[in-house]
């Protein structure tokens, strides 16, 4: 029997096997048809690829030259297009820094990721908004998926180092830390993101000096970042209480004191036992950063949203949601299959 | 001396708890000082008085009868009330479509698994807020115009402007049906309280099924038959251009519920698979080996103890779903956030006091969900000598 018809075997047996399997096969597959022809003819068939301007567009298809048209917007909002090198030139340096992370071992990895860690950061805020030398880029002129990666990376950078110190102090023997930890990460969990940014944005000038004042987008980047620490926390949380407490304790007979044990023996195994846990929660910060939108702030899907309102390119809701959908499905679902992954390959022995 | 004092355990942590709780107390301190000072420079008034003045702020969609001429408090219930109106309804669709979802991806059926799996994978890598606005103004902003409304036996009409429902003239006969419906639920849980002792102690059987129908479907039907007929009904009709009469449920409703069930699905539809398949494989074929039939193995062996594993996600659910009814906020759903947090706030400038009530509305309801649920959880769990 050849391969072939083995297969075919195989599919006869996993639909067809039965009557009410044919039945069932047969409805699902009338349902899918019935949906995605009208949707390939749109999308695909009668859909309109070049042009320049909405007269190009055939009716009765999409029209997707609208999104090559506003490409760069989607991209980088309203940067200005000579600057957009620089952006992109932060993009590369952070992959070139970040990729021998996957590759080495050992101290010369731990040195590269710190060194990353404190240089990159700067070095973005520098590149992307200017001042010393570049030309100044208001933040209000950032945009698109360029803005979207920003805030997640950035509000990440708040939440990690916050999350862990939150679950250690959740841990913590000391009840004043042990309830100050608890009553942050309760209170953050409990209320809507879209509310904390709005907090943010409303109360962070109000509680500064007179005269001292916060960027718009850090406002929204510091209201996430808080948020998600808590949820972080919770998740670092899972890590700790699943190392076997004999770690702790052996560390304790060797002398060590809190922060050497915590440093060098529970928090390393621990967060590779969260590791998959955060990335869930960073996809989940990746999935909030849209949310920024409540206080204008454009990020890709806001970006998408705003484009709607072109008189020049009227009606182009369907495509511009399409296309930003696409580029977020396609962001989260590699970050899930990459946690996926991690929680196949397990924490590797303690 | 110093020595001992800085080594001594106890001395330490009273140390750092001190250091700690003064510096956060330092910092508070230096927020209000500069809030007042920024306050007073604003000219924003303090305290709890805007409450009583008047809001001035329409709302398209209210239950509690608010009126523009009402107070701002009441314009704060009104948004709680939607609030609660449409996290409600979203949990409970939410939990069917997505127990649906979740057996089809169980079903040994390969194209419904897989169908069922791309639906999850699909929803759970999208934003929220994605879903919100495509279902704003990608779906329901395509509908037709008013005069050409999609209508279902010229009772129920949808359209760009809302989906318009048959009106009730009277609210009393419902008052009565509900009152008899959950009389005859209460009459059911003392039966089947009877029932099960009565087996325990002799052994005899009690037409359980057949009581169960009349009381949990026969009367919640009659009773809302009886009502329907016995109250005046405000048709929708089909005017020139518009719909006269009837209850119009207002698009943004309708978005942010259909945005809510759909996301909140393909979660829910993951925590039922993880449940049934957590229930060990061997308690199905003891089941079975006892001569248990596949509904009872169903009923009695593993959704009780699937049902352990799925009450603390699917509280995490609830609570997400109650926190995610705010971002009806960007298409101006009439929550407490846009309401309260949005035009009351810009109105006000009380940003604070504002803020802080909106805040404690979702911490409160977030409560009593997680204690509703914990009691529930406690009930299900095993109960173990």
């Amino acid at each position: 029997m050849s391969a072939a018809s083995a297969s075919l075997r195989l599919w006869q047996q996993r639909l067809f096997s039965t009557p009410a399997q044919t039945a069932i096969t047969l409805g699902i597959a009338v349902c899918v048809i019935w949906l995605l022809t009208p949707f390939t003819r749109w999308a695909l068939v009668n859909a309109t690829w070049s042009g320049e301007t909405r007269a190009d567009c055939a009716p009765g298809g999409a029209c997707w030259v609208f999104i090559r048209a506003r490409f760069g917007q989607f991209m980088y909002g309203f940067y200005p297009v000579a600057e957009r090198w620089r952006p992109n030139l932060f993009g590369l340096v952070s992959l070139a820094a970040v990729a021998p992370l996957f590759v080495l071992t050992g101290r010369a990895r731990l040195r590269l990721g710190i060194a990353a860690l404190l240089l990159l950061p700067p070095l973005g805020v520098w590149l992307i908004g200017g001042g010393y030398g570049l030309a100044a880029v208001e933040t209000r002129a950032w945009g698109g998926l360029m803005l979207t990666l920003f805030i997640a990376i950035y509000a990440g950078l708040i939440a990690v180092p916050l999350g862990i110190l939150l679950a250690l102090g959740r841990q913590s023997r000391l009840p004043l830390i042990r309830t100050l930890a608890v009553v942050f990460i309760e209170f953050w969990r409990g209320v809507p993101i879209i509310a904390v940014i709005f907090l943010a944005s409303l109360l962070l000038p109000l509680v500064m000096p007179a005269g001292v004042g916060v960027d718009r987008l850090a406002r929204a980047v510091i209201g996430l970042g808080l948020v998600i620490a808590a949820y972080m926390a919770e998740a670092v949380r899972g890590g700790l209480q699943a190392l076997p407490k004999g770690q702790a304790e052996a560390a304790a007979a060797l002398g060590l004191g809190y922060w050497k044990t915590t440093g060098l023996i529970t928090l390393p195994q621990a967060l590779r036992i969260s590791l998959p846990a955060m990335t869930n929660e960073f996809i989940a910060l990746v999935k909030n950063t849209t949310l920024v939108l409540v206080v204008s702030i454009l990020d890709l899907l806001g970006i998408a949203q705003s484009s709607l309102a072109d008189p020049a390119w009227v009606g182009m809701n369907m495509e511009a949601y399409l296309f930003a959908g696409t580029i977020y499905w396609l962001i989260c679902f590699a970050l899930s299959r990459w946690s996926r992954s991690l929680e196949a390959g397990g924490p590797k022995g303690h | 001396m110093l020595r001992r004092l800085f080594y001594d355990a106890r001395i330490r942590d009273l140390f750092w708890q001190v250091a700690i709780s003064a510096s956060l107390v330092g910092l508070t301190v230096f927020f209000i000082r500069n809030a007042s000072q920024n306050m007073v420079n604003a000219g924003i008034a303090s305290g709890f008085d805007f409450l009583w003045r008047s809001a001035g702020i329409d709302v398209p969609f209210t239950l509690t009868g608010y009126t523009s001429s009402d107070n701002i408090w009441a314009l704060f219930w009104a948004g709680v009330t939607n609030t609660l109106l449409v996290s409600l309804i979203s949990m409970l669709l939410a939990t069917l479509l997505g127990f649906l979802i979740g057996l089809a991806r169980l079903s040994s059926h390969w194209l419904l698994s897989a169908i069922a799996a791309a639906y999850v994978e699909f929803v759970r890598n999208i934003p929220l807020l994605f879903f919100v606005l495509f279902w704003y103004f990608g779906v329901i902003a395509a509908l037709p115009q008013p005069r050409d409304s999609l209508n279902l036996f010229s009772a129920v009409f949808l359209n760009n402007r809302g989906l318009t429902v048959p009106a009730a003239t009277s609210g009393a006969p419902f008052q009565w049906a509900l009152a008899a419906i959950l009389l005859a639920f209460a009459a059911q849980w003392l039966v089947s309280r009877w029932a099960a002792r009565r087996k325990a102690e002799t052994g005899a059987d009690t037409p359980a099924l057949a009581i169960g129908l009349v009381l949990c479907a026969l009367v919640p039907v009659a009773a809302l038959v009886w009502a329907a007929r016995s109250t005046g009904w405000d048709m929708p009709q089909a005017g020139r251009f518009n719909l006269r009469g009837g209850f119009v449920i207002i698009p943004e409703f309708v978005a942010l519920l259909a945005a809510l069930v759909t996301y909140t699905a393909g979660f829910v539809a993951e925590i039922v698979r993880g449940g049934i398949g957590a229930v060990a494989k061997g308690q199905r074929e003891a089941a079975a080996s006892l001569g248990l039939r596949p509904g009872q193995i169903l009923r009695f062996v593993v959704i009780p103890q699937a049902m352990r594993v799925m009450i603390p996600p699917m509280t995490s659910q609830y609570l997400n779903v109650l926190k995610n009814s705010s971002f009806g906020a960007a298409i101006a759903y009439p929550d407490v956030v846009s309401l309260f947090m949005g035009s009351a706030l810009n109105d006000t400038g009380q940003a604070i006091e504002i803020i802080a009530m909106t805040l404690a509305v979702y911490l409160f309801f977030g409560l009593i969900v997680s204690a509703l649920m914990n009691w529930y959880n406690a009930r299900m769990a095993l109960v173990t000598r």
